[in-house]
């Protein structure tokens, strides 16, 4: 099929010819409306080339078709095992992530005050001369502990990186942005598993999911391996459909595709899978081999100090019951007891949760609830059950260079306070770095690294975080466009886009085998910018010293492949070859390596922890604490914690009531800021494809809005598209309202996408951040930030 | 009253150009301006300039387009039927009627090609047009009736462009125009018998010609799926709504000349009565048709139908839903049964309201049916444009514009037929093939 | 001679609308920026229809994916004056954008309102036009257009191609033994407004067991 113009043309003006004065007409106005091309005639080069996808932390493996060096169209890589040949929305957007009109052309210094518009040009030799300067005063006054990293998509072997990086510093202050995302799954895991990753799932033989606060259809991850196994255990098997039941405390698309939705008011996840625990107990509907053979703490028991301790069992038994829950949690108690027989009953099936039951003050609770009802009914490591992913076998890192300055500063206590009576469990406290900055608490800080995060977009009470880095007298960022954070920066040293880039990428596949992907450059790259892996390693070299002995190599490919040789020589899987260079070739043409298919039986990886079983009660929480717990009593030391619970509870799965800012009475809703399929973090603002369908559900797009439960909406005489004010404790912020069914009558959803205050033309000074309005309450055991937490009211503008 | 200065006055406007001419011209040469410049930003920008979205596609320019094309039926088909049957009292006004379908025409055609995304293209419909569009039908009907009515309105002008030949004092132009139109009339029996059959033809070819055009406009609606448009008494029912604003322009365009040309002599009071009378009957008519045509949607309660009726009923095009029935059927009848009202000025009145309510009537038609898509959507509102009024304002305009040029050149009263109805009258010399009929 | 169909399994459909953008992307659709958008004048070939309604906690969701139905007895093509819109013998609609007058009849005529009008020139923000694919034609102002069943590029149409939920399935209804034919005939299969006689031929299987 084509449609060419030019033929057509000449018959018109024929017949034109005959009616003069038409034709002359119609010529002069034919200007005016033929300005585009037709289907362009040229021979091209095309070619497609697989990467991985980085709009979200799915790690799916892509295909971009280029058209003589420009990429025009991405589809999925079927080789790659997550995702199969698939894509989300997001994948597409990526086009504009790249052609983004305003993405930074090349390294740029602020002349002006921080946050003007007095951005210069510099060369990238001035420009990396420049922070190893400042980075090697630092070192030597306040002390390299004062230089602090944060970052957020790490991937790959760029979070070793940095850690290198910050290592051979001597910076204990790499500070991931965990602690703002799913951190409190990871630990919830290492205390039940042993394991802090993330768990995989047996999705496509599964029969039976209960989703706490997950969201498994338009968020969460791996996004499309989630997709394709809910299409896969409702539809690949013959006579058996499983069911998905979504637990959430509003009606999003995946409560509207699973087969159930059962509303909770939030915070109280834990409560409830305890609820479903207790009917499975006393029903006897548990997995009794499983429960005796692989879990500790399930029955009393008495420790090796003859101390007896009361079990898990017990412990439901008496505090757990339905009507009791039922109070908790608004779910019937009929619909819990259901719940338990449904689930115990259709195995092989899983219990599973996301950040609404996890990012809460109590979240890492509700996440051993949860997980405790896999371990109930023996779904762990068996098909269609939970499994423990396996990692890629990667070759170690070179030993750091010696170095009494960077053991110094390493000795000292992070910045965050993770890890410290303040954080026992946490890794990293992102969200706690304003108070600290501003006081100067435990030290001031010197430097401030910014790597594809945007904390003054992200973080909860975002403004306290522009009040911080003002404080900060070095900030560098390396993001490719001038996002809110960059704004602020005095340096901005940009990346390449991720389809310009060469870098390794772990995915966690939830698939229990390993999978690895490598990202490469589609085409070449546009502007004067560099791989941040490129730049660190120059910084390191031109600090001389033992940053320079630190990092023996030339660019960050070569980091890569040092690494990734360790897949070669394990082998196995996907790609094996008699030498390096030619796995390396295969490596970037399929862009895909993964292990051999799960074994399952493993009992001995499965789980980590002291008993090698599922910890019912945690010795690793209980080891932790005591360690810290230093002269305190145990009541005083978990009360500090904000722990309610005593004695053996509070090491075991338990329900906690979650802590809310704000009065009941002034703020009488609860906040909930949720992901949309069409949101890609925060960085996906940018792209019009994605701003123009963003709420597909309730037809709005290129704008945030809030919903609100229509009835409680009349009662307060909202009416649909009206402006409100969300007001909290901390601040307020004028939006449209929805009213929406789906709404639960004591919370107000917001999308979290929008309310930029820069990052380029389509996303700056659009709708508005709920970060404004969400005030900074963490969990004290593992740090994570408590997003749930937050009580609002509204009212009309 | 000598004849002659009453016939003067028919004169006049043809020959005596004074200030208020020339002020009401710049006045609509101003208009048009305004109005073209607002087109030739669609031009540039495209339709995009106007309010019409997915899945409103279609919105003022259609409204216009029925409407105009409504007016036009004012004109012939009254002139038509009253010529058909003899109404000696049309005499004075079958002039004015032709002219107003002419212009009509002109207008709805033109308001549907500036609806079109690719006016450049209009050729398209001649070099490819099928026959099974009813789009197609409609051109091909709207040419007809255009031909048609020109030339019915040409045929009775040619024995006054004789009579305007032959007057003194005319410029070399005007003189020259009048001598080429009127075709060598010479006023010959012969030559009246023949003008007087080719009228009397198409008089009453005209009338089925009319009747078709609407017709066919209504099934440029009726003939998809859509709520409210699929409907069979969608040609009457339009056709119904196409006289009756057509009486009330004649109305009101009689009233202008009468009062601009001072004709109070040729355009009597009777006359704004009689046709006051007929408005009545067809706001009967079109009150009737309405009534059956919601009456039926609402009883068959098909969902998609029900969604546009209570759009219309009660929802957001109820303002204008209700506003239509007060001007089209409530007001003018209780303004034209009452003889106390049913003065000129009572008459006009209603005859504006009538076009109003006309006007409504079409956005009424078009407009709701498609904010009320079958599939969920996104949008379902439409508003017009400054673009789109100045259209409606410059269409206005151009009507006016073409009015006073053509009043300016030729009689608005055709001063042969009124002297021959005068002839009759008097019972005196009758002229004509009456006398020849009598004498055989 | 194949005739296209497709079927779109609601069970499998997660509402994700990754078959939206694949399919702009495919076929150089542009964006229509806020301002637009907001008017009604952004351009979805494919686009996911929702509706979610109920009273709380009783709510409901419907999302159907939504390209031409490339009906067999298509009233698009029944109206337009000057056969811009055709249906060729492989069954599918199309558009000869460069004979289209822009009469909008056929949108107004279509049930399924899966047409789209140009109401401006299509606009590639700076750089941006790079993304363009010179398979599909760039439509000038003023015409219609609407979903091709990729024809370009038969059987695999993008919108299919890239699903993440296997949801959608491209195939020849003429061949009894297609996947298409068969899932055509399940019981779960139903088409949009069925009732109309429009004969799509994009069939959609039913939510639920
Ligand atoms: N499309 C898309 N996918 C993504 C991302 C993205 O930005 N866009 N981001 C990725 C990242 S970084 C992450 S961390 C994951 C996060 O993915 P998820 O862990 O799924 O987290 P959220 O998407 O934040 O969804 C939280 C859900 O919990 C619900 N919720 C809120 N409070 C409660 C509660 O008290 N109880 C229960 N049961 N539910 C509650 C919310 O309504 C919402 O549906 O998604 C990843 N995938
Ligand atoms: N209210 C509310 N807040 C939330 C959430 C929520 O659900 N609700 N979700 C939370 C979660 S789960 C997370 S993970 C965080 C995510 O929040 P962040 O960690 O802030 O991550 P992003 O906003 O996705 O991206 C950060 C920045 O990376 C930059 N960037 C984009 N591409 C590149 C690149 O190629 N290279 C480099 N170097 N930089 C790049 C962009 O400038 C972007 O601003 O937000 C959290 N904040
Ligand atoms: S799920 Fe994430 S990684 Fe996969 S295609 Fe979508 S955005 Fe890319
Ligand atoms: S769905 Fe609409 S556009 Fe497509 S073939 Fe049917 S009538 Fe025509
Ligand atoms: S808009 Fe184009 S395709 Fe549609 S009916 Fe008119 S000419 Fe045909
Ligand atoms: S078949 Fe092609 S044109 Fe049609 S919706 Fe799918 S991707 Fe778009
Ligand atoms: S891509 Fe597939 S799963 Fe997603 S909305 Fe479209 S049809 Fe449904
Ligand atoms: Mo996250």
């Amino acid at each position: 099929m084509s449609y060419k113009m030019k033929s057509s043309r000449r018959d018109f003006l024929k017949l034109s010819g005959a009616i003069g004065a038409t034709a002359i007409g119609a010529s002069l106005v034919r200007p005016f409306f033929e300005a585009t091309a037709q289907t362009s005639t040229l021979p091209y080069m095309q070619q497609w080339i697989s990467t991985i996808c980085l709009m979200c932390p799915g790690g799916c493996g892509i295909l971009v078709r280029t058209i003589n060096g420009r990429a025009v169209k991405i589809d999925g890589n079927p080789l790659h095992p997550v995702n199969t040949g698939k894509v989300c929305p997001k994948a597409n957007a990526a086009l504009q992530v790249l052609y983004d009109p305003d993405r930074l052309r090349g390294p740029m210094v602020q002349k002006g005050e921080r946050g003007s518009d007095g951005w210069e040009a510099i060369s990238w030799d001035e420009a990396t001369q420049l922070v190893a300067e400042r980075l090697a005063d630092i070192r030597v006054n306040p002390g390299p502990q004062a230089m602090a990293f944060m970052s957020g998509r790490v991937r790959g072997q760029m979070g070793g990186l940095i850690d290198r990086f910050m290592a051979a510093y001597g910076s204990p202050n790499h500070i991931r942005h965990d602690s703002l995302s799913i951190d409190g799954e990871r630990i919830g895991n290492e205390l039940t598993f042993g394991h802090r990753e993330q768990l995989a799932y047996d999705w496509d033989n599964c029969n039976y999911v209960l989703s706490f606060g997950r969201a498994f259809l338009e968020a969460s991850r791996p996004t499309v391996r989630q997709i394709r196994g809910f299409s896969a255990m409702r539809r690949d098997r013959p006579n058996r459909r499983a069911k998905f039941v979504q637990i959430d405390t509003r009606f999003s698309i995946t409560a509207a595709k699973a087969d159930e939705w059962v509303p909770i008011r939030t915070g109280t996840d834990g409560a409830l899978a305890l609820g479903i625990a207790h009917i499975l107990i006393a029903e006897e509907l548990y997995d009794r081999r499983f429960v005796s053979e692989h879990t500790h703490g399930f029955e009393d028991w008495t420790d090796e100090n003859g101390v007896a301790h009361e079990g898990f069992r017990s412990m439901v038994m008496r505090e757990y019951h339905p009507v009791q829950v039922e109070s908790i949690t608004g779910v019937s108690a009929d619909t819990i007891i259901r719940l338990a027989r449904e689930f115990a009953n259709a195995q092989p099936g899983v219990a599973c949760g996301g950040r609404g039951a996890v990012m809460q003050t109590n979240g890492v609770f509700n996440w051993m609830a949860i997980q405790a009802l896999n371990a109930l009914v023996g779904s762990i490591e068996v098909p269609g059950g939970v499994l423990v992913q396996n990692r890629p076998p990667y070759s170690p890192w070179p030993d750091l260079p010696a170095d009494p300055v960077a053991d110094a500063g390493l000795a000292m206590t992070r910045f965050d306070g993770a890890g410290t009576r303040a954080y026992p469990l946490a890794h990293s406290v992102y969200q706690d770095l304003p108070e600290r900055i501003l006081a100067g608490e435990p030290y001031p800080l010197g430097a401030l690294f910014i790597y594809y995060t945007n904390p003054l977009f992200s973080s909860p009470d975002v403004k306290r975080f522009y009040e911080a880095i003002q404080k900060v007298p070095f900030v560098v960022s390396f993001s490719p466009f001038l996002d809110d954070s960059s704004a602020y920066a005095d340096l901005i040293l940009p990346d390449h886009s991720f389809l310009e880039r060469l870098q390794d990428d772990e995915i966690e596949p939830s698939l229990g085998y390993a999978v690895l992907g490598l990202r490469q450059p589609v085409v070449a790259p546009l502007f004067d910018t560099r791989d941040t892996g490129d730049v660190l390693i120059q910084i390191a070299r031109a600090m001389g010293g033992s940053m320079e002995a630190a990092f023996p190599w030339s660019d960050f490919s070569q980091v890569i492949q040092s690494r990734l040789s360790g897949l070669w020589a394990f082998e196995s899987g996907s790609i094996r070859s008699t030498n390096f260079s030619h796995f390396w070739d295969e490596l970037i043409s399929q862009s895909v390596w993964s292990d051999a298919p799960y074994a399952f039986g493993q009992w001995g990886r499965v789980f980590n922890t002291a008993s090698g079983k599922f910890e019912f009660f945690s010795q690793k929480l209980y080891e932790k604490l005591d360690e810290l717990r230093g002269e305190q009593t145990w009541g005083e030391w978990l009360s500090e914690l904000g722990i309610d619970a005593s004695g053996d509870m509070a090491f075991m799965p338990h329900y906690e009531s979650p802590r809310h800012i704000g009065g009941a009475s002034e703020y009488p809703f609860f906040l909930n800021t949720y992901k949309l399929m069409t949101h890609a973090e925060g960085r996906g603002a940018n792209t019009p494809w994605l701003q123009e369908k963003l709420g597909m559900h309730i037809k709005k797009s290129w704008d945030a809005w809030v919903e609100i439960n229509p009835r409680v909406a009349e009662r307060l005489g909202i009416e649909d598209d009206d402006w409100v004010w969300i007001e909290s404790p901390i601040g307020k912020i004028k939006l449209r309202a929805v009213l929406y069914p789906g709404a639960r009558p004591d919370t107000l959803n917001i999308p979290f996408e929008q309310g930029h205050k820069h990052y380029g033309r389509w996303a700056k000074e659009r709708g508005e951040n709920p970060n404004w309005v969400v005030a900074n309450e963490s969990d004290q055991l593992a740090g994570i930030a408590a997003w749930f937490s937050t009580r609002v009211k509204i009212y009309k503008a | 009253m000598n004849k002659d200065d009453k016939e003067a006055v028919l004169f006049k406007p043809v020959e005596k150009t004074g200030r208020g001419f020339y002020l009401v011209v710049a006045g609509l040469v101003l208009i048009l301006a305004w109005a073209a410049y607002a087109y030739s930003r669609q031009i540039v920008v495209g339709l995009d300039v106007t309010g019409l979205n997915r899945p409103v596609y279609w919105g003022l320019y259609i409204t216009n387009f029925v409407f105009f094309i409504g007016i036009s039926h004012a004109g012939t088909l009254v002139s038509a039927i009253l010529r058909v049957f003899g109404a000696e009292w049309r005499r004075p006004i079958t002039r004015a009627a032709e002219a107003i379908t002419v212009f009509a025409l002109v207008l709805g055609t033109g308001n549907i090609m500036i609806d079109m995304g690719r006016p450049d293209r209009l050729l398209n419909i001649i070099r490819y047009g099928r026959f099974q569009s009813p789009l197609v039908w409609d051109v091909t009907s709207l040419t007809v009736y255009l031909t048609a009515s020109l030339t019915y309105l040409y045929l009775p002008l040619i024995p006054d462009l004789a009579i305007l030949r032959d007057r003194p004092g005319l410029s070399p132009w005007r003189r020259w125009l009048y001598t080429k139109l009127s075709i060598g009339w010479q006023g010959t029996e012969e030559q009246k018998h023949r003008l007087e059959r080719l009228i009397g033809i198409m008089a009453v070819l005209i009338i089925p010609i009319a009747v078709s055009v609407h017709t066919v406009v209504s099934w440029v609606f009726a003939m998809t799926v859509q709520p409210m448009w699929h409907s069979t008494i969608f040609g009457p029912y339009f056709v119904i709504g196409a006289i009756f604003s057509g009486i009330a322009t004649l109305i009101i365009v009689m009233v202008i000349l009468r009062r601009a040309f001072n004709l109070y002599a040729y355009i009597t009071d009777e006359h704004f009565s009689n046709l006051g009378l007929l408005l009545m009957i067809f706001a009967f008519l079109w009150a009737y048709f309405t009534f059956s045509e919601y009456l039926t949607e609402f009883y068959g309660n098909e969902p998609a139908g029900m969604r546009v009726l209570f759009a219309k009923l009660v929802e957001e095009f109820s303002l204008m839903f209700w506003a239509m029935w007060l001007f089209n059927f409530i007001l003018p009848f209780i303004l034209l049964s009452n003889r106390r009202t049913r003065t000129v000025t009572g008459t006009v009145f209603t005859s504006i309201l009538v076009n109003v309510g006309m006007w409504l009537e079409r956005y009424n038609i078009v407009v709701p049916t498609l904010t009320r898509p079958r599939l969920p959507s996104p949008i379902t509102s439409y508003t017009p444009t400054w673009v789109e009024w100045s259209v409606l304002v410059g269409s206005f305009a151009v009507f006016a514009m073409l009015y006073v040029l053509f009043s300016k050149l030729f009689p608005i009263v055709s001063i042969w037929e009124v002297r021959e109805g005068e002839e009759i009258a008097a019972g005196g010399v009758v002229a004509g093939h009456h006398a020849e009929v009598g004498a055989d | 001679m194949p005739h296209w169909g497709m079927v779109i399994d609601l069970d499998r459909c997660v509402a994700c609308q990754a078959c939206s953008a694949a399919c702009r992307a495919e076929n150089n659709v542009s964006f229509a920026g806020p301002e637009e958008t907001a008017l009604g004048r952004a351009i979805y070939w494919q686009e996911v229809l929702a509706e979610v309604d109920g009273e709380y906690p009783n709510v409901r969701g419907t999302f159907i994916p939504r390209p031409c139905m490339h009906c067999e007895n298509p009233p698009c093509v029944r109206v337009c004056p000057v056969g811009a819109t055709y249906q060729n013998e492989e069954g599918l609609v199309l558009q000869r954008y460069e004979r289209c007058i822009g009469c909008r009849y056929c949108m107004v005529a279509c049930p399924y309102a899966v047409r789209y009008f140009n109401w401006r020139a299509p606009e590639w923000a700076e750089g941006m036009e790079r993304y363009q694919n010179p398979d599909v034609p760039i439509r000038p102002k003023g015409v219609v257009e609407k979903c091709t069943f990729c024809t370009h590029r038969l059987p695999v149409p993008a919108c299919n191609q890239a699903c993440p939920g296997n949801a959608r399935f491209f195939g020849d209804l003429e061949d009894p033994d297609s996947v298409v034919s068969q899932l055509a005939r399940s019981p779960r299969a139903f088409r949009l407004l069925e009732d109309l006689g429009t004969e799509p031929k994009v069939y959609y299987l039913r939510e639920g067991a």
